[in-house]
């Protein structure tokens, strides 16, 4: 039996299960990314009292590190605010907020792309604000954002291989695990970063695709 | 039907329009001419409340566009909810289209009677469906709009226009933006529309159309009614020197 | 909850550690640095590359593009650090260990190649053809073309996004505290062993990159904005 065999193939539960931890990580966050990144962006632009505080909160996620928001909700939150409560939890928390600060630039650039004129016709057919942004601004936005959403999800895959710094068990720590084990890390460790690679290939190409799908059937410009 | 009393428009310090009055009755077609810069535009966007009249007001039907009489008898501006009441009467179409890309065709014309008149969704498409055979661009129904040329495109705007069944039909140089071989299309529409006694306004620079299509012209110089009157009155015979000059230069 | 505030806001601990707090700060500059320069040599190789007229060559651009462009950092770096080593050794037939400073340098040079790489590719696509046929007719050889009209034009055009980056890039470096590198985050981890004290110092370390990174972003792309302007095409 050679070493992948032993490594690799014969701890694809471990493994499995990590990716399991890894998928489900991505995908709670993301969530939280978008609905956080819109409603920062809506604060920003519109909540006027509230703007420098919106604003302040968005260059702050995207100028600090992952890792230093990983630590920071991690280690410092639960003393002042008492949550997260689990390292799981804060592992969500950090990649969602560094994500929201990004997504929110990303939608208020979408928003103001939107041709004046579409909301002039919008109104001129005696649309309200609300019925104006939810049915014409918000369904473009997001379909112009796409590409730089489904961007944003790479990056949050990418962040989240540090997760395992503060014992969440993805992928990286259940390789990590096998490597303090067998102290043989040339396999398992090639084989994690080549499915880390594929997983986020795969993601970057959907994105791809999305971009030129609208550009064709909407004439919307990704941006 | 659209009475306009004295509307000025300030932007800042520039005054675009200096008090303008003018009557349009139910079934007429009037034109707005002028060179760049005349005011036509804005005074066109006053009356739907693009544009905030300064001073002045607009009457649709006997009801003011921009107040309303409190109980106490002073008069309140009036606020959003009323004004898109009003605007739901005052169809208008833009020189850019302004179609919703996201939206096929049938969907931007059907948008607005299901949301803003509350409209059931079968008799949407029913209304829709008619006023696309009205620009005749039923075919195109379940297209999106950057897959239809510029003149189509207008002519779905204008049909969006129409579903809405208001009282007046205004159009800001529907055909500016076109390239000439487009915009005949467009005039063709707007011909039947006049024909079939829709009332419009039309701030337009296609002399033809305003010399053969309306009932009345009127010469904006400046912000200010310079000459108007019945289409053989400003073309054949124009009394300003403006506006013969204005004429000459674009009338073939 | 007001007094965690209190200890939030003493960033005394902090002060009180500045000077290797500091040199940690430096430690992720040098390591900056030589990342940067890996990646903008490999980046615009990968690029010319992509561009060439052979499709080999065309193919190998890509293949590095999309490896490394898709590649997590942290994954890199340790893959770089523990697996290249081992496998250097056995072509070398001996023990070989790369110091962990090499191994960060190595990793997020080859990853943000990968990103360079693409922006160059765009700043080569939009050079206008016209220019480049005006060179090669007039008889321009092609590193002169390279040189004189490629390079400028693209440097110019990209230059916005490359900064952005960097700036990443920059924030990437603190992965290096994970493989023993004694940068900011490494010297952090160790005093907040001592001192059991994590708020401020993890604090001020947040504070610490949410400065530098909105000065010096704002203060290059002004910078950038200015040479730009100079330099008009």
């Amino acid at each position: 039996m050679n070493n992948w065999e032993r490594l690799v193939w014969n701890q694809r539960d471990a493994l499995l299960a990590g990716l399991q931890v890894t998928i489900e990580v991505c995908f709670i966050s993301f969530a939280c990314a978008i609905v956080g990144g819109l409603v920062l962006c809506l604060v920003r632009m519109y909540v006027r009292p509230l703007r420098p505080v919106a604003t302040f909160l968005i260059e702050f996620f995207r100028a600090t590190p992952i890792l230093v928001q990983l630590l920071w909700v991690n280690y410092a939150w639960p003393e002042i605010f008492g949550w997260p409560t689990s390292f799981y939890q804060a592992a969500c928390t950090a990649l969602a907020l560094q994500s929201s600060g990004y997504l929110a630039e990303t939608f208020r650039g979408g928003i103001e792309a939107v041709p004046r004129g579409q909301r002039e016709a919008a109104f001129a057919v005696g649309m309200s604000p609300l019925l104006v942004f939810r049915r014409i601004i918000l369904p473009q936005v997001l379909l112009g954002s796409a590409p730089a959403i489904v961007n944003q999800f790479t990056v949050i895959v990418k962040s989240s291989t540090l997760v395992s710094v503060i014992t969440v068990q993805d992928l990286m720590f259940q390789s990590q695990k096998i490597v303090n084990i067998a102290y043989e890390p040339i396999e398992i460790l090639t084989a994690t970063a080549a499915l880390y690679i594929a997983f986020i290939y795969v993601v970057s190409m959907i994105g791809k695709l999305l971009a030129d799908r609208l550009r064709r059937s909407y004439g919307i410009a990704a941006h | 039907m659209i009475r306009v009393v004295d509307v000025h428009k300030r932007f800042g310090t520039l005054e675009v329009l200096k008090g303008v009055s003018f009557d349009v009755h139910r079934g007429s077609v009037v034109s707005m001419i002028g060179a760049s810069g005349s005011g036509k535009s804005t005074l066109l966007r006053c009356i739907n409340h693009l544009e905030v009249p300064s001073a002045g007001d607009i009457f649709v039907d006997g009801e003011s566009l921009c107040f309303r009489g409190a109980a106490d008898g002073d008069r309140r501006p009036r606020s959003l909810a009323e004004i898109n009441r009003i605007r739901r009467d005052l169809g208008i179409v833009f020189q850019q289209f302004n179609l919703w890309p996201h939206m096929t065709v049938l969907g931007n014309v059907t948008e607005a009677p299901q949301r803003v008149r509350g409209m059931s969704r079968k008799a949407a498409i029913e209304l829709g469906e008619a006023c696309l055979d009205r620009v005749h661009l039923r075919d195109k129904a379940h297209e999106y709009p950057a897959r239809l040329s510029g003149g189509q495109q207008q002519r779905v705007a204008i049909a969006r226009a129409l579903a809405m069944q208001p009282k007046v039909m205004l159009f800001d140089e529907p055909t500016s933006s076109l390239d000439p071989e487009l915009t005949d299309e467009v005039l063709a529409v707007m011909r039947e529309l006049a024909e079939d006694g829709t009332t419009m306004i039309v701030v337009t620079h296609e002399m033809g159309f305003a010399r053969d299509v309306s009932d009345q012209v009127m010469f904006l110089h400046n912000g200010l009614i310079e000459e108007e009157g019945p289409p053989a009155q400003l073309f054949g015979a124009p009394r300003s020197e403006r506006l013969r000059q204005f004429v000459s230069k674009h009338v073939a | 909850m007001s007094e965690s505030l209190r200890e939030i806001l003493d960033l005394q601990l902090f002060w009180e550690f500045r000077t290797v707090l500091l040199r940690g700060l430096a430690v992720n500059f040098y390591v900056f640095i030589a990342a940067a320069v890996l990646a903008l040599s490999l980046g615009l190789g990968a690029a010319l590359l992509r561009n060439s007229r052979a499709a080999p060559l065309r193919w190998l651009g890509t293949l590095h593009v999309e490896i490394f462009r898709n590649a997590p950092d942290y994954v890199m770096v340790v893959w770089v650090h523990f697996v290249l080593p081992l496998l250097i050794g056995v072509v070398l037939h001996s023990r070989f260990e790369f110091n962990p400073f090499v191994s960060a340098m190595i990793a997020l040079g080859f990853v943000y190649s990968g990103y360079f790489a693409e922006t160059f590719r765009a700043g080569i696509e939009a050079i206008p053809a016209g220019h480049l046929e005006a060179a090669r007719s007039l008889g321009i050889g092609e590193g002169l073309i390279l040189r004189r009209i490629i390079l400028p034009q693209v440097v110019r055009s990209m230059l916005p996004e490359s900064i952005n980056q960097f700036i990443s890039l920059f924030k990437a470096t603190t992965i290096v505290s994970l493989i023993a590198v004694p940068d900011l985050m490494y010297q952090v981890s160790m005093i907040t062993q001592q001192q059991m004290r994590p708020l401020p110092l993890y604090t001020g370390a947040a504070i610490t990159y949410f400065v530098i990174v909105l000065v010096a972003g704002s203060s290059l792309r002004v910078l950038a904005d200015r040479w730009r302007a100079r330099i008009r095409a």
